[in-house]
């Protein structure tokens, strides 16, 4: 009886084994085709068609990173070869996994011409910017017309240890702010709040006198998702005087969560949760359902990038037609100045040359002189908007009106976080409200509070950042969820320090002091 | 195996010996196509768990890839030392254990005692559809099953927290709170993976020798007496098999499911050494440290493998090994 059992579980066994080899195959070879299969094939494409044309098209390939849920079609990259004379092929790396999936292609060595680098504060990434795999491009910037025109300051920001290791991307400094339902505000006769405080009853208002008369309290004040930085809590943080990560005061390091500032940011989010008048649940809300709520009219207030206003406004079409908006950039806690963080300083990430794909100087100039050209005003319009008469029409006053939504987000929109410079055009939208935005966004700039180290460099900071940043991030939301008391949150603070927080302190001051001199 | 084949070869001692030395390239030629059945897997294990052990030594290291393992300095047991210190290390391996435990205790009875309530069902039609019910939720992934109880857990506007709210409850933040973590984690298995792990009892006891049934009927056992003695008692080695097999793998408490349902407000209770893997050696490059937590576990698994089947064997049964 026995053996028989035996035999026959040996057999299921061996069944299994091999089943999960099959299964391990398949899986590895899908897991290649994202990157290397629709590469290969486009090769042949382009290559096939190259030949056809003109031989001396330069071949370039493109590490990049997606934001969209897909990758776009050929419509505008031909267009972009075509101006820029090239034959370009794109590796594209989601969003959302780009920390692993560029840590693995830097250690594995399997990169491209190109190089998209976002998570500069990522320890690998230094140390692979440091270790000399890149090309510095300081001194080649001003061989180029568009790329000699990228300020000083920009340049020192985005140089690690003096040296620049690649194209900056050149983004607005700061496009936060505060997107409300101005139909509620109407409906509850409110004046469109300009401090933290009227905020809050504007919250109150909104969730409990039912904005939308239905006769149901079926409204929150604010919806916001499970993201302290680009979620609401950094920017009312601004509001309220905190500083951007870091504040440097007489030489001395002082991180944002040790001011008095972030803990009156806790403690408005944490009346903002106690009185409902946030979604309760936005601890572990994503972002799609955030921006799905706010749409379908259960919130009024949401805060986050500026220009999401339009994407609100589109998605509530159909769901929510009366729906209004109104945009606040210029909001303050009392007693405070304005003030709005700035994401990464403006510095969206580097274009960067790895040596072992561009071989020598003549190489690399014809790469840069591609990224030159990628900063043109008509490469600009292609990428942002797409094709004139396909994708949009356009006014004697260059102002653009999306033709084809759909076309557009499918052809167009994947390319947009690929621009290398995105302020400074005389392409713009003529949509009332992105226009505002615009507007608001580069208003912005004038009073943004920047991260005083970020170019600077903290070898624990570098290797443990995001494990200790996790131990301030879990005490302020067990804070605001009244699961912690301000002692508790002053002890994750202590246990921040002795974790490495200590270390990162004297080593940015070090830093610092080297560079004042 | 060994049963079958001894008595066929009957050699000297001596050359018993020698033969043991030798490959046995004549039973191999005579046995080819099981041979190269085994091929394959053989291979796999080559290729995807004996080779990628060489990797390893990077624990051992101030890994840096563009160094490559020939280059990067050695600094013995510095990453060791950093796990055992560091104040998470307690954490994780408690959570670790609790929820290995919790997975044993509760889940590893359900699918024998679904087994053995489907054997007793005698309609074959309504048997087959029941078994092809609870095979489904086994071929849904991760996502799809930690979002649906998103779906119906949230407070704002959840199923079940409206329906708390209805009967006049208060309502339970399941997902902000650590309490709830574990038991959402183990009802999650429980619901995916119980049809599918029931696969392999099922087939057991379909092999039972009905005599043994009829003759246990002759003296006057019930359902539940043939259940318990015959039953059982039969597919008591599947089971400490699995059961060990389990020990083995159970360790590896899924990645993506844990990942899915950890954040900020659970965490306590939730981050086990998978994700503290990720988070430290895919997100922020640290590939030697991780790859220090990695082993640790590793022998962890091993030495609950180990007490298993010493277990196992004291039982009375054969282990694995």
């Amino acid at each position: 009886m026995t053996k028989r059992t035996w035999k026959q579980t040996a057999a299921l066994l061996l069944g299994g084994a091999m089943l999960l080899s099959a299964c391990g195959d398949g899986g590895n070879s899908a897991g290649n085709g994202n990157s290397a299969e629709p590469a290969k094939s486009n090769n042949g494409a382009n290559g096939a068609n190259a030949d056809d044309k003109q031989a001396e098209k330069a071949k370039i390939t493109w590490l990049n990173i997606l934001h969209t849920a897909s990758p776009p079609t050929d419509t505008v990259l031909n267009k972009i070869e075509e101006l820029t004379n090239t034959d370009l092929t794109f590796s594209w790396v989601p969003d959302a996994s780009k920390e692993e999936r560029i840590n693995t292609s830097l250690a594995s060595d399997s990169l491209a011409d190109i190089v998209t680098l976002t998570i500069l504060d990522n320890s690998s990434v230094r140390s692979a910017l440091k270790s000399g795999m890149f090309w510095d491009v300081g001194p080649f910037l001003d061989e180029f017309e568009n790329l000699a025109q990228i300020s000083p300051d920009t340049r020192t920001s985005a140089s690690i240890e003096g040296k620049l290791y690649g194209i900056p991307f050149q983004k607005a400094m700061a496009r936060n702010g505060v997107v409300i339902r101005k139909d509620w505000l109407d409906k509850l006769s409110l004046p469109v709040p300009k401090t933290t405080d009227e905020l809050m009853n504007v919250a109150k208002a909104f969730t409990e006198q039912d904005p939308d008369g239905n006769g149901q309290k079926d409204t929150t004040g604010f919806v916001d998702r499970s993201d302290l930085v680009f979620g609401a809590f950094k920017t009312l943080g601004s509001y309220f005087g905190t500083p951007n990560i870091w504040k440097e005061e007489n030489g001395k390091a002082i991180a944002e969560f040790e001011t008095e500032s972030y803990v009156n940011t806790m403690n408005y989010m944490k009346q903002l949760y106690d009185n409902g008048y946030i979604n309760q649940d936005f601890a572990v809300t994503a972002k799609t359902d955030q921006q799905q709520k706010f749409a379908q009219g259960k919130a009024g207030i949401y805060v986050g990038a500026l220009f999401d206003s339009k994407n609100l406004l589109n998605m509530a079409k159909g769901v929510q037609d009366n729906m209004e908006l109104v945009m606040v950039n210029d909001m303050t806690a009392q007693g405070q100045q304005r003030a709005i963080w700035s994401g990464n300083n403006g510095i969206g990430g580097l274009l960067s040359f790895p040596r072992s794909e561009v071989k020598d100087e003549a190489e690399l100039k014809r790469v840069l002189q591609f990224v030159n050209d990628l900063m043109s005003e008509e490469a600009y319009a292609l990428m942002t908007y797409g094709i004139e008469g396909t994708h949009y029409t356009k006014d004697a006053e260059q102002a653009v009106t999306i033709s084809n939504t759909d076309l557009w987000q499918q052809e167009v929109q994947p390319f947009a976080a690929s621009r290398p410079k995105e302020v400074g055009y005389k392409i713009h939208d003529a949509d009332p409200l992105k226009k505002e935005a615009d507007k608001l966004i580069a208003d912005n700039a004038n009073y943004a509070v920047l991260n005083p180290f970020y170019s600077l460099e903290a070898p624990t900071w570098s290797s443990q950042g995001s494990e200790l940043q996790k131990i301030i991030t879990d005490a302020t939301y067990k804070y605001i969820l009244g699961k912690a008391t301000l002692d508790d949150f002053k002890a994750a603070i202590e246990s921040w320090k002795k974790a490495g927080g200590a270390s990162v302190v004297s080593e940015y001051e070090a830093a610092y002091a080297k560079v004042q001199g | 195996m060994q049963e079958t084949v001894a008595p066929q070869v009957s050699l000297s001692p001596a050359r018993i010996r020698k033969k043991r030395a030798a490959i046995p390239w004549k039973e191999i030629r005579r046995n080819k196509l099981l041979y190269l059945m085994i091929l394959p897997g053989f291979l796999f294990f080559i290729a995807f768990k004996y080779l990628p052990m060489g990797g390893l030594v990077i624990a051992f290291q101030d890994y840096q890839p563009f160094l490559g393992i020939k280059d990067s300095p050695w600094v013995g047991f510095k990453h060791f030392e950093r796990l055992f210190t560091e104040p998470t290390f307690w954490m994780l391996l408690r959570n670790t254990l609790v929820l290995f435990f919790m997975n044993i205790v509760f889940f590893f009875p359900l699918p024998i005692i679904l087994a053995l309530m489907l054997n007793e069902v005698r309609h074959r039609f309504f048997k087959g559809a029941v078994q092809t019910i609870i095979y489904i939720p086994h071929f849904l992934s991760w996502v799809i099953i930690v979002s649906i109880c998103y779906v119906f857990l949230t407070v704002d506007g959840g199923v079940v927290n409206e329906l708390l709210a209805a009967m006049g409850f208060a309502k339970i933040n399941f997902l902000t709170s650590a309490e709830w973590l574990r038991t959402m984690y183990i009802g999650q298995i429980i619901w995916k993976e119980l049809g599918w792990s029931t696969i392999i009892f099922i087939s057991a006891i379909t092999v039972v020798d009905p005599q043994l049934y009829e003759a246990a009927e002759m003296d006057g056992a019930g359902r539940l007496r043939k259940m318990w003695h015959v039953t059982l008692p039969a597919i008591r080695p599947v089971i400490i098999t699995l059961l060990i097999l389990k020990i083995g793998s159970t360790l590896d408490l899924g990645f993506e499911h844990m990942y899915l349902l950890l954040n900020s407000l659970n965490r306590e209770v939730a981050e086990i050494f998978d994700t503290y893997i990720y988070t430290a050696g895919l997100k922020n490059g640290q590939l030697s440290y991780s790859t220090t937590v990695g082993l640790f576990k590793g022998l962890v698994g091993l030495i609950l493998v180990i007490l298993a089947n010493k277990l196992a064997k004291k039982m009375g049964e054969d282990g694995v090994y």
